[in-house]
């Protein structure tokens, strides 16, 4: 670890933040709780991705079959085998990881470009909702409705909005976490130097298929596990939300908006987009429709002109003064 | 020249000034109004749904608004609350989730079609508003009550019974038939249902022909059928998918089945306009029947009349099934409103219970020879559709149920 992580990490300023953020649920009315659950989803999503779209330069487009897989395989665990979602939760997380590792071989093995890498990915995305959406075991184009949450901790239930908002503020914050973690210690700067050029990290002895793997691996597992949280709190497990590649697009919008490669930026474009649009639409939606989707793109073409970098690495250097350090 | 201060400067000014305006715009509403929330999918793949209905359920709204309002409660004015969910189920949820905390609505209705209703189920559970869907084929929320059509006694049975009464009444040759359906959510649930009752009616099944909701081409679905060659096609099929598959139809020149299925895929007008006429044409009117849940020359008076309504009064270009459906809406609501009396909203659910609207009713826009009112699962009792043929110059006859019909089915050509 760099000598910076655990200083950070002792510093009362992101437990106080913390602190706060928990307070919500007394504080918020529903909708706005809602709509700051769903950021929190968001914010913890693009997190996860940023460790191979942001740290690693990898521009993946299979995110979708990671989120799909935790919601849509632990939700039919539930719901057709009875397995409790604690363990479904378990499971569709390691079939995420295998997945995830078999993407990073298949990468490895062909030494796929960055556009040819995108591709691949969105292609796996796609051939993941073409499945689920037609198969009956994982809820067909239906999706699943799981039972009632009535609070029961043991059986994955949260009580409603107020407990899973802590458990989703408990998860983003574990993942801007993990990138604080990745990029102060040996595994950031080699998936930075593969980021940055990829054949020169290979001569200088920075493992390939080893470094990508841990990567994609992390990444999968916790974008299965708030897949998996974000399906019991929708209570309907739809696969045309949960395992389109759309939502990866929103995914690595809100990471680059905020600023990819950084550990904080992807939360912060997602606290920034997502509730925009959400805001939006509800205010605007219903006596225009479709201004909401010109104002947030015109928003969302502001932010990229003003800030190319992200939102956070510009803030960064304009308020703290402080120049950009590579990764950070 | 716009420096980056002033962009900034106008942008968060244009934003503010968009955000504030339906505050602005509703702070001279009136106190003594009962408020709905109208959520409907005005724009994403259902907006052809709520871009149609929307006018028709305004103008029916706004009439009985200017008819006196809810009697039962002193006159009190139906305000109106809208919300576009994008037509993505999730943010559906949402917006009832605003509606209702944030609007103070007294009740919800919308477009909302089967997924939404699942995806809202569990917040009206939550926050116990009654709810009232135009569209959805199902209810899993004790707080929701639907016009739509239910995937099985709604679509399934009404297809099966018109298979059945095309061979037993009208001397067609069916013995096989062959799903052929847009493969989504009620297209799958609709064909399940269907895959039964065509089997207990004695037809036997052949290869299944599903549409691929994503595809640009339904060829391969076409030659699919023609090599199966059953006697008839039957599903549900959305008007882009019918679109298509006429469209690969024409293409093959394949005239060996006879296809029947609805709703839009078969049944609505603009397949003339994107087909082109002389396509249409050939494939419409020949071995193609539409099931459909209105159509203007079905014999029914209260249908005929909102029809004209709709066309001289309110001055609507596009009056299709979504919009006499929300016509029926509008009616529906305003039926619960004055049995409930009150804002209460158990006594609004209560008030769904209650509504009646009987064949013969001038308030009954949909064909359902058993009027309108709500079984115990909260979607209509009588959950019957049209069967309707084409014509060369794109009117529709009515041929099934008999009661409303005004032809006898083309022969097979």
């Amino acid at each position: 670890m760099r000598p910076d992580f655990w200083p950070a990490l002792r510093s009362p300023i992101p437990w106080a933040l913390l602190a706060l953020a928990a307070t919500m649920p007394f504080l918020l009315p529903n909708y706005y709780l809602h709509i700051l659950t769903i950021t929190l989803v968001y914010a913890a999503l693009a997190s996860a991705w940023n460790i191979v779209g942001g740290i690693a330069g990898q521009i993946s487009l299979a995110h979708s079959l990671f989120v799909g897989a935790g919601a849509m395989l632990a939700s039919a665990l539930l719901v057709k085998l009875g397995i409790n979602m604690w363990l479904g939760m378990i499971i569709a997380a390691a079939a995420s990881a295998a997945m995830g590792a078999a993407v990073s071989f298949i990468d490895y093995r062909f030494r796929l470009g960055h556009l040819s890498f995108a591709l691949i990915t969105m292609a796996f995305a796609e051939m993941a909702e073409i499945y689920v959406t037609n198969t009956e075991f994982l809820g067909g184009a239906s999706g699943l409705f799981l039972p009632k949450d009535k609070g029961d901790l043991l059986a994955f239930q949260f009580g409603g909005i107020n407990g899973v908002y802590w458990i989703m503020l408990g998860m983003a914050a574990a993942c801007v976490a993990v990138n604080f973690a990745i990029l102060s210690s040996p595994l950031g700067y080699n998936l930075r130097s593969i980021r940055d050029n990829e054949n020169a990290a290979q001569a200088i002895g920075v493992g390939l298929l080893r470094n990508k793997t841990l990567a994609m691996t992390i990444s999968a597992v916790l974008t299965s596990i708030i897949g998996t949280i974000y399906a019991r709190y929708l209570a309907f497990v739809d696969p045309y939300l949960l395992v389109s590649p759309v939502l990866t697009i929103e995914i690595v919008l809100f990471a680059t908006v905020g600023g990819l490669g950084t550990a904080l930026g992807p939360a912060l474009g997602a606290f920034i987009l997502a509730p925009l649009g959400e805001i939006l639409r509800g205010h605007l939606g219903g006596f225009l429709p479709g201004l909401h989707y010109f104002v947030y793109g015109l928003v969302v073409v502001g932010v990229i002109l003003l800030m190319p970098a992200g939102v956070w690495p510009s803030l960064r250097d304009r308020v703290l003064r402080k120049p950009a350090a590579a990764g950070n | 020249m716009i420096n980056r201060r002033a962009f900034t400067a106008g942008a968060s000014a244009a934003a503010l000034g968009t955000v504030a305006s339906p505050y602005v715009l509703r702070a001279g509403a009136a106190d003594a109004s009962i408020k709905v929330g109208v959520i409907n999918s005005m724009s994403g793949s259902y907006a052809a749904y709520a871009q149609e209905g929307d006018p028709a359920f305004r103008y029916v709204i706004d009439k009985i608004n200017k008819g006196g309002g809810i009697k039962s409660m002193g006159g009190a004015k139906i305000e109106l609350v809208f919300a576009d969910d994008t037509s993505q189920p999730a943010r559906c949820a949402t917006e009832v989730r605003r509606l209702v905390t944030e609007e103070k609505v007294d009740l919800l209705t919308g477009t909302m079609l089967s997924s939404q209703m699942l995806a809202i189920s569990p917040v009206l559970d939550e926050l116990q508003t009654p709810c009232l869907s135009v569209w959805a084929g199902g209810s899993r929320s004790s707080w929701l009550y639907t016009l739509g059509y239910d995937y099985d006694r709604g679509y399934a049975k009404t297809m099966a019974d018109f298979a059945t009464w095309l061979r037993d009444k009208n001397g067609f040759s069916i013995k096989t038939w062959s799903p052929c359906y847009s493969n989504y959510e009620a297209g799958q649930q609709v064909n399940k249902h269907l895959l039964k009752r065509m089997g207990d009616a004695g037809f036997k099944a052949l290869e299944e022909a599903p549409l691929d909701t994503k595809a640009q081409d339904q060829t391969a679905a076409m030659i699919r059928l023609r090599s199966a060659k059953p006697d008839l096609a039957l599903g549900l099929v959305t008007p882009r998918d019918g679109l298509l598959l006429h469209q690969a139809r024409y293409n093959l020149n394949y005239h060996g089945s006879i296809f029947a299925g609805g709703t839009g895929g078969y049944s609505d007008l603009t397949l003339w306009r994107d087909l082109s006429p002389d396509i249409a044409k050939a494939v419409l009117t020949r071995n193609l029947f539409a099931m459909t849940g209105f159509s203007p020359s079905a014999k029914m008076a209260s249908m005929q009349a909102i029809v004209t309504e709709l066309r001289d009064q309110a001055k609507l270009q596009r009056i299709g099934q979504a919009a006499i459906q929300s016509a029926q809406a509008a009616r529906v609501l305003q039926r619960a409103i004055e049995a409930a009396g009150s804002r209460d909203k158990k006594a609004l659910l209560d008030g769904f219970k209650k509504v009646e609207i009987k064949f013969g009713d001038p308030d009954l826009y949909v064909a359902k020879p058993s009027g309108v009112k709500f079984a115990d699962d909260r979607l209509l009792e009588d959950g019957s559709a049209f069967f309707v043929q084409w014509m060369e110059d794109k009117t529709q006859q009515v041929l099934y149920p008999e009661q409303f019909a005004n032809a006898k089915p083309r022969p097979r050509a």
